[in-house]
C-alpha cells in the first residue's frame, strides 16, 4: 500500500502542471484547415447571403416564398412581398419547409424491402427493378395506380400523361381536400370549386366551422384580409358558429356555441330571417322550413340570435359566410356549405366577397370515392404496381376505410417520399424524392398566378435522390412507355413554352424563364370580379345524424401540422397548439363542467371510446367546447415518419365509424359519438402531465393583453383624444393596499371598464381569469391592474413608488418616449436610433408564424416535451393566449406576443452581477452570451418572463439534448451564436438584421429608412400586426403606432418602460345588439 | 510509484491540450512563427515585390463580413502561364490538374461567439496591415495580433469619435 507515497505538495504540483498544460492548450483551439473553391461558383460569395424566389408547397395554397441561402445553404424562409397571394407573409408550415429540408430522417437513398428490413440499393438497380414491374404489369394488361399530393403545377400535369401512359390511374390525394366545399358550389352556382374569399372587403364575416386562418383554404392571404376588416373600428364583425372554438374562432366577437352539425341549420335560419323580413332577396321556400324555433330546436341557439345575427350579415353588406372546415365535415357537409352559399346569395356577397373567378387550386383534387375505389381496386388484387409520390394515406385515412390492409395486397409499391412516412413504410421500395428546395417544380393554385420554385442550394450531399418529375420520367423511360423528355426541367420548361407567349413577348425563352425564376413566378393583374354565377338550386338539407352509443359528440379537429405532414419538424412540434399551449403530442379537450361530472381533472390520462376503436391522450379542460362535446387533434400519431413524428401523440381518425359525406363523398370527420373514461392513475402525481407551454390562460387581472371598447375608441379619436388613461397624481397613489384604479377614462369617451365585461356571463374552468369575482364587483372597484402613465413630476409632488427607478435621479421621470435614449458616452451622434417595436392585438390571429420565424432566424433549440413541460421552451417569442370570456356568446380571447420588451429601466439589468445583460445605446436590451456565467438572476427579475436558460447543452452533438442532429444543424444561421449550456438567451430584437440594415444604407451612402430594418417575426407576419422601428425618427411607423389611442404597455406599472407599444384589441361585443 | 502517478498526470494534462503542439509554429523558413501551408505561398513576391492588391485575391474582404481565400481558378489565371517551373507553382499546377483544392492552415480566426465583419473594416478605411501586419514582407504569414478582446478594443476606443467611422463599443455589435 505504498502507491500514495508521493506527498500533498508534489501532488500540487503536479496537478498544477496539469492545469497549466491543459490551458494553454485551450487557450487557442488547434488551427483548422480553410478549404476555398477550386472554382468560385458564379454568384456565391462566402459570407454574403443570397435570396432565391421560390414556392412554398407545405400546402397546396402555394404562397411565393424568398429562400435565404449562405453559402450554398437554404437557412431561412421568408415570404415574397411581390407575390400576390401572400404578400409577404408567410406560416408557421412555411417557415418549417426547412427543417424538412434537413431532416435527420431523410432517406439517404434507394432502398428496398428485402424480408421486411429496409436496405440500401443504387439507385439504377431500384429504378431497374420499379420500371421492370411496371413494364410487367403493363404487358398483362393489371393495374397501375399513380398517388401524388395536390401539385396544382406541371408535375399534376406530368402524373396524369404517366399515368395515361402507363395505362393506369392517377389519383390526387389530398386529406384534406375539401370536397364538400365543391360539390356544394357545383350544385348551387354549377362552379366544383374553392372560391377566394375576400375578407378585407367584407364588412361582417360569420365562419360555420371554417379555420380559415388555419388550414381552410390560403390561410395567409385570408389571415391578411382578416386583419385589415378588423382593423376598420366602425365594422368587421366576426361571428364563429362552431361546437369548438377554434383557434380560428377564438378571434371571434360572438361564439354561437352550436350543437355540432347544427351550423346548417343556424345558416338556414339565417337565411329565413333575412327572407322574412324583407332584407334579402332569393327563393324563400329553400328556407321556409327553418324557422328560428326550428334552429333552436336542432342547433340550440337561441332565436334571439339568429334573429339578431341574421339582421347583422343582412345589413352589413358586403358581408361573408364561410363553412367546409374539416372539423364541421359531417355525413351532410355538403348541405352545410351550401345553406352557407344560399346565405351568401341572399344578401349579394357572391361576387363581392366570394370570388368564384378566382378559385383556389383543388379541382383535380380525388373525392374521397376516388380514393375508395382506389381502395377496393387494391383490396381486390387489381392493382399490380402502386406508385406513391406524395401524400401519406395509410396515416391520414380514416382507419375504417382500409387503406392500410389494402396496400398490403399490392405485389409491389414504391414510394417516392423524402422520409419514410407510414405509407412508404409499407411499400416494398422507395426511390426517395429531392425537396422542393432542392429541385424545380411550379404551382398553379391561384388562376393568373403561375409560380416557379427553384432550388435554394444543390441537394444534401449524402443523399441520394432526384426530383419527383425525374423519377416518373425515368421510370417511364425505363419500362417503355410514354414519350416525356429526358429531364424534369425540359418538362417543366416545355409547359411554360404558353407562358412564354403570354408573359414574355420579344423575350428569348431563356431570358424569360430566367426572370420568372428571379420574380418567382408570373401572375397576371388582379382582374375585377366577374358577375356572380346564378343560383342554380339548393340539395335537400337534413341535418346530420351522430352515430354511436356514446353521449358525447366528437369532433376532430386539424391543428399545424395539418394533416399530420407537419409532424416530423421539430419546430412544430414544439410550437404549442392554438388553443391548448400543449405540445409534442395529442390530448382530449372536455369542458370542465363534463370533466367534473366524470371525475377527470386536467392532466388526467383519459380513454376515448367508439364503436370503432379507442386513444389514450391525457385530458385537457377546455370551456371554448359544448359540454356535450369532446374534441381530439387530427394529425399525429405517426407509426413512421422519423424520430420526431414517431409514437408522438395518437391518431382518432381510429374512432371515425365509416361515414361520408352523402353528396360528395368526403371523409365526415364529425359523425360519431363517443365515450370518455378515465385511463389509469395520474402519471407523476403532483406533476401536470400536459406538456403545454402556457399552463394558464388567465390573466389574474393583470392586463396584460389589454381590449378596448370600440365605441371608446370612436369617441377617442373624434375628441382628438391621446392614449385613454394619463395618470391623475393622488395622494399616496399606488401605496395603499388596494390602490389600485382602473384607468380613468378620458373626458369624451364612454366609460370603459363598463363595456369591458357584459353582465350575465361567468367563466367556468379552473383556467383563466376569476370573471365571477369580477362580475361581483362592481365597475367602479374592479382591480384591473395598476396601469400608470410615466410623465413629468409637478414640482413638490410625492413620488409615486412605482415610478421610482435606479436609472435616474426621481425628478427625471419622464414619459417613456421623451427618454435619453442614449445611454453611455460612445455612441455615434449622427447614428441614434431608439429601437422600438408597436404590436397590435387587434391585428395579431394567435397563427404563431413569427415564432417559428424566430426559431429560424436565432438558432433557437427546441427541447422536447418534457423540458417544455418545466417550463424550459427556448421559444425568445411565445404568443400568450388569454381566454377573457369563453362561454358563448360574447367571446373574448387575446392573443398576445411576448418577447423581451427591450425595456429602458430594464430589471434584468441591474441584477447581472458580471454585466452581461447590459443596456446599449439604441435602446437595446443586449445580453453578452460570453459574459454570462449562469446566475439566473436576471430572468427572476425579468417580470416578462422573456429570457430563457441553456439548462443543457442543445448545441452539443454527443448530448441527449442535442437540438440540431446533423444534418438539421445545417440551417443554423450563421450570423447568430449557437449558444451552450449556462448561458442566459433572450430576443435580440434581431441585432445581425439591424447591423445588417446600417451597414447596407451605409455603403449607399444614404440615412437609413424606415422600413429598411425588419425583424424576423415582423417579416413574417400575415395579418401585419409587429412593426419595428425607431422611435428617434418621428416619421416612423413606429413613432406612429406609439402614439396610437389604443397603445398600452404590459406591466406599466412596474415603470419598467418597455420599447414594445401594443395596441389594445377592439372590443366589439357592445356594438353586436 | 510517485514517477508514475507524475507520469499519469503529465499525460491527462497532454490530452486535455488538444493538439496544442501539432500546431506547428515552427518552420524551417526563416520565419519561425508561420505554420507549415500545403504550398509555401510567398505573400512577400505577390504582395510586396509585385505589388498586387490584396483585394485582387480575398477580393470578399470588401464585400462580405468573410475574407475569402482566392479560389484555385485565380492562382491558375495567372500561373499557368508565369513561372510554371517553380517547385510550389509546380505544386499548385498538380493541385489544379488533380481538381483539388489544398487546405491552407489557418492562421486567423476567432471564437464562435465574436462576430466579425470584414466589410465594414475595409469600408472605414482600416487598412489589411493594420491587422494582419506587414504582409508584403512575410514569406510565411503568421498570426500579426493576438485576436484578443482588448486588443479590438483598444483600437475601437481610439476611433471611438472618429467624425466619419465611429467605432462601436457595444458588445453586442460583435457579440450576438
Amino acid at each position: 500500500m505504498n502507491a500514495f507515497t508521493s506527498n500533498r505538495r508534489d501532488f500540487l504540483k503536479l496537478v498544477g502542471l496539469g492545469v497549466a498544460g491543459a490551458s494553454a492548450g485551450c487557450a487557442s483551439r488547434p488551427a483548422g484547415r480553410l478549404i476555398p473553391y477550386l472554382v468560385a461558383p458564379e454568384d456565391i460569395l462566402p459570407g454574403v447571403p443570397y435570396w432565391y424566389a421560390s414556392t412554398c408547397r407545405e400546402c397546396p395554397a402555394g404562397c411565393g416564398t424568398l429562400v435565404k441561402a449562405r453559402e450554398g445553404r437554404a437557412i431561412k424562409i421568408e415570404g415574397n412581398p411581390q407575390h400576390p397571394l401572400n404578400r409577404g407573409g408567410l406560416c408557421a408550415r412555411g417557415h418549417a419547409a426547412l427543417q424538412g429540408l434537413y431532416n435527420p430522417d431523410r432517406l439517404r437513398g434507394a432502398e428496398a424491402k428485402v424480408r421486411g428490413a429496409w436496405q440500401p440499393i443504387p439507385w439504377e438497380q431500384a429504378l431497374a427493378q420499379a420500371s421492370g414491374r411496371l413494364q410487367e404489369a403493363r404487358a398483362a394488361k393489371r393495374g397501375i395506380a399513380l398517388v401524388t399530393a395536390n401539385e396544382t403545377g406541371s408535375l399534376l400535369q406530368l402524373a396524369g400523361e404517366w399515368a395515361g401512359a402507363a395505362g393506369g390511374t392517377h389519383l390526387v390525394y389530398e386529406a384534406f381536400g375539401f370536397e364538400a366545399v365543391r360539390e356544394a358550389n357545383r350544385r348551387t352556382f354549377g362552379q366544383a370549386v374553392l372560391p377566394t374569399l375576400d375578407l378585407a372587403r367584407a364588412q361582417l364575416v360569420v365562419s360555420f366551422g371554417a379555420d380559415f386562418l388555419e388550414t381552410f383554404g390560403a390561410p395567409v392571404a385570408q389571415a391578411r384580409g382578416f386583419a385589415a376588416l378588423r382593423e376598420r373600428p366602425e365594422s368587421g364583425w366576426f361571428f364563429a358558429v362552431e361546437p369548438r372554438l377554434s383557434p380560428t374562432g377564438a378571434n371571434a366577437d360572438e361564439w354561437l356555441a352550436v350543437r355540432p352539425g347544427g351550423e346548417m341549420a343556424v345558416a338556414l335560419g339565417m337565411a329565413h330571417v333575412i327572407l322574412r323580413e324583407g332584407l334579402g332577396q332569393g327563393p324563400a321556400e329553400v328556407v321556409a322550413a327553418w324557422t328560428p324555433e326550428v334552429v333552436e330546436r336542432v342547433a340550440d341557439v337561441p332565436v334571439e340570435t339568429v334573429e339578431r345575427v341574421a339582421r347583422a350579415f343582412a345589413r352589413r353588406r358586403p358581408s361573408l359566410a364561410l363553412a367546409g372546415g374539416v372539423a364541421s365535415q359531417s355525413e351532410q357537409a355538403t348541405a352545410l356549405v351550401a345553406a352557407v352559399n344560399f346565405l351568401n346569395y341572399v344578401v349579394g356577397n357572391v361576387g363581392q366577397t366570394v370570388r368564384y373567378d378566382r378559385p383556389l387550386g383543388y379541382e383535380t383534387v380525388a373525392p374521397f370515392d376516388e380514393v375508395q375505389r382506389l381502395i377496393a381496386a387494391m383490396a381486390a388484387g387489381e392493382i399490380d404496381v402502386l406508385v406513391l409520390a406524395g401524400g401519406d394515406p395509410v396515416h391520414s385515412t380514416p382507419a375504417w376505410a382500409g387503406f392500410a390492409p389494402a396496400l398490403e395486397k399490392v405485389p409491389f409499391k414504391v414510394s417516392l417520399a423524402a422520409v419514410r412516412d407510414d405509407t412508404t413504410d409499407r411499400c416494398d421500395l422507395v426511390l426517395p424524392s429531392l425537396h422542393p428546395l432542392e429541385c424545380l417544380g411550379d404551382s398553379r393554385s391561384v388562376p393568373g398566378v403561375w409560380s416557379l420554385q427553384q432550388p435554394a442550394m444543390q441537394k444534401l450531399p449524402l443523399v441520394e435522390a432526384r426530383a419527383p418529375g425525374d423519377t416518373l420520367i425515368a421510370l417511364a423511360a425505363g419500362a417503355g412507355f410514354g414519350s416525356f423528355p429526358a429531364t424534369w426541367e425540359a418538362y417543366l420548361q416545355g409547359q411554360w413554352a404558353p407562358l412564354h407567349q403570354r408573359f414574355g413577348a420579344g423575350q428569348t425563352f431563356a431570358a424569360f424563364w430566367d426572370e420568372a425564376l428571379r420574380r418567382g413566378g408570373v401572375w397576371e393583374e388582379e382582374k375585377p370580379a366577374a358577375p356572380a354565377p346564378a343560383w342554380q338550386g339548393a340539395p335537400a338539407f337534413v341535418m346530420p345524424e351522430l352515430k354511436g352509443g356514446g353521449d358525447l359528440a366528437l369532433v376532430l379537429f386539424p391543428t399545424h401540422v395539418h394533416d399530420g405532414r407537419g409532424a416530423d419538424k421539430p419546430w412544430l412540434q414544439e410550437l404549442p397548439d392554438g388553443t391548448s399551449r400543449i405540445v409534442w403530442g395529442s390530448w382530449v379537450e372536455i369542458h370542465p363542467r363534463t370533466a367534473e361530472r366524470l371525475g377527470i381533472v386536467d392532466g388526467d390520462p383519459v380513454e376515448v371510446r367508439t364503436e370503432q376503436g379507442s386513444v389514450r391522450a391525457p385530458a385537457y379542460l377546455y370551456a371554448g367546447l359544448r359540454p356535450d362535446t369532446i374534441a381530439v387533434p387530427l394529425g399525429r400519431g405517426h407509426s413512421a415518419y422519423g424520430r420526431y413524428a414517431k409514437g408522438r401523440g395518437v391518431n382518432p381518425l381510429a374512432l371515425l365509424p365509416p361515414a361520408q359525406d352523402a353528396a360528395s363523398g368526403a371523409v365526415a370527420y364529425l359523425s360519431t359519438k363517443a365515450r370518455i373514461a378515465k385511463a389509469g392513475p395520474r402519471p407523476m402525481d403532483g406533476y401536470p402531465r400536459l406538456a403545454t407551454a402556457q399552463p394558464n390562460q388567465g390573466q389574474a387581472d393583470r392586463g396584460i393583453a389589454q381590449g378596448m371598447p370600440v365605441a371608446s375608441f370612436i369617441a377617442l379619436r373624434a375628441s382628438g383624444g391621446k392614449a385613454g388613461f394619463i395618470l391623475q397624481p393622488q395622494a399616496g397613489e399606488g401605496t395603499k393596499a388596494g390602490g389600485a384604479h382602473p384607468p380613468p377614462a378620458p373626458p369624451g369617451a364612454p366609460p370603459e371598464e363598463q363595456a369591458h365585461i357584459p353582465a350575465g356571463l361567468g367563466r367556468v374552468g379552473p383556467r383563466g381569469t376569476n370573471l365571477k369575482v369580477l362580475l361581483e364587483t362592481p365597475p367602479s372597484q374592479r382591480k384591473l391592474g395598476k396601469y400608470t402613465e410615466p410623465r413629468e413630476l409637478t414640482p413638490g409632488e410625492v413620488i409615486p413608488p412605482q415610478a421610482i427607478t435606479a436609472y435616474e435621479p426621481m425628478e427625471k421621470v419622464r414619459a417613456p418616449r421623451a427618454i435619453p435614449v442614449t445611454q453611455g458616452t460612445y455612441s455615434n451622434p449622427n447614428d441614434r436610433h431608439r429601437w422600438a417595436m408597436a404590436i397590435n392585438l387587434n391585428s395579431c390571429t394567435g397563427c404563431q408564424a413569427c415564432v417559428v420565424a424566430c426559431y429560424a432566424e436565432n438558432n433557437v433549440a427546441t427541447v422536447g416535451p418534457a423540458l417544455v413541460q418545466r417550463g424550459r421552451s427556448m421559444a425568445w417569442l411565445r404568443i400568450e393566449r388569454y381566454e377573457e370570456l369563453l362561454e358563448g356568446g360574447p367571446n373574448d380571447v387575446r392573443f398576445l406576443p411576448m418577447l423581451c420588451q427591450h425595456c429602458t429601466y430594464a430589471p434584468c439589468e441591474t441584477v447581472c452581477p458580471v454585466f452581461a445583460a447590459y443596456h446599449n445605446p439604441e435602446g437595446l436590451n443586449a445580453q453578452a452570451y460570453n459574459r454570462c456565467v449562469g446566475t439566473r438572476y436576471c430572468s427572476n427579475n425579468c417580470p416578462y418572463k422573456v429570457r430563457e436558460f441553456n439548462w443543457f447543452d442543445y448545441s452539443a452533438p454527443e448530448k441527449d439534448t442535442f437540438a440540431f442532429p446533423e444534418p438539421l444543424n445545417w440551417q443554423l444561421n450563421p450570423d447568430v451564436t449557437v449558444r451552450s449550456k449556462g448561458v442566459m438567451e433572450k430576443c435580440t430584437f434581431c441585432i445581425q438584421r439591424i447591423l445588417e440594415g446600417k451597414g447596407k444604407a451605409r455603403d449607399e451612402n444614404r440615412p437609413l429608412a424606415d422600413g429598411d430594418i425588419q425583424t424576423a417575426c415582423q417579416q413574417s407576419c400575415p395579418s401585419r400586426a409587429i412593426v419595428f422601428g425607431d422611435l428617434l425618427d418621428p416619421g416612423s411607423e413606429v413613432s406612429r403606432l406609439s402614439a396610437d389611442e389604443r397603445r398600452y404597455w404590459v406591466f406599466n406599472e412596474l415603470n419598467t418602460q418597455p420599447g414594445i407599444t401594443y395596441l389594445k384589441k377592439f372590443q366589439r361585443e357592445s356594438e353586436l345588439a | 510509484m510517485k514517477r508514475l502517478l507524475g507520469l499519469a498526470v503529465l499525460m491527462v494534462a497532454l490530452a486535455a491540450a488538444p493538439e496544442a503542439s501539432s500546431q506547428s509554429f515552427s518552420v524551417d523558413l526563416g520565419n519561425r512563427r508561420g505554420p507549415v501551408q500545403p504550398i509555401r505561398f510567398p505573400h512577400d513576391v505577390h504582395a510586396g515585390k509585385l505589388g498586387m492588391n490584396c483585394l485582387y485575391c480575398h477580393y470578399g474582404a470588401e464585400k462580405s463580413p468573410i475574407a475569402n481565400l482566392p479560389p484555385l481558378s485565380l492562382c491558375m489565371g495567372c500561373h499557368k502561364m508565369a513561372v510554371t517551373d517553380r517547385p510550389e507553382v509546380v505544386k499548385l499546377t498538380g493541385y489544379w490538374q488533380r481538381n483539388e483544392t489544398p487546405r491552407w492552415v489557418q492562421v486567423y480566426w476567432l471564437p464562435d461567439h465574436v462576430k466579425f465583419n470584414h466589410l465594414r473594416h475595409v469600408k472605414a478605411g482600416v487598412a489589411c496591415q493594420t491587422c494582419h501586419g506587414p504582409v508584403e514582407t512575410m514569406k510565411v504569414v503568421y498570426r500579426y495580433s493576438s485576436l484578443k478582446m482588448g486588443w479590438c478594443v483598444q483600437c475601437h476606443r481610439q476611433r471611438l469619435r472618429d467624425p466619419q467611422f465611429p467605432a462601436s463599443m457595444d458588445c453586442i455589435v460583435c457579440h450576438h
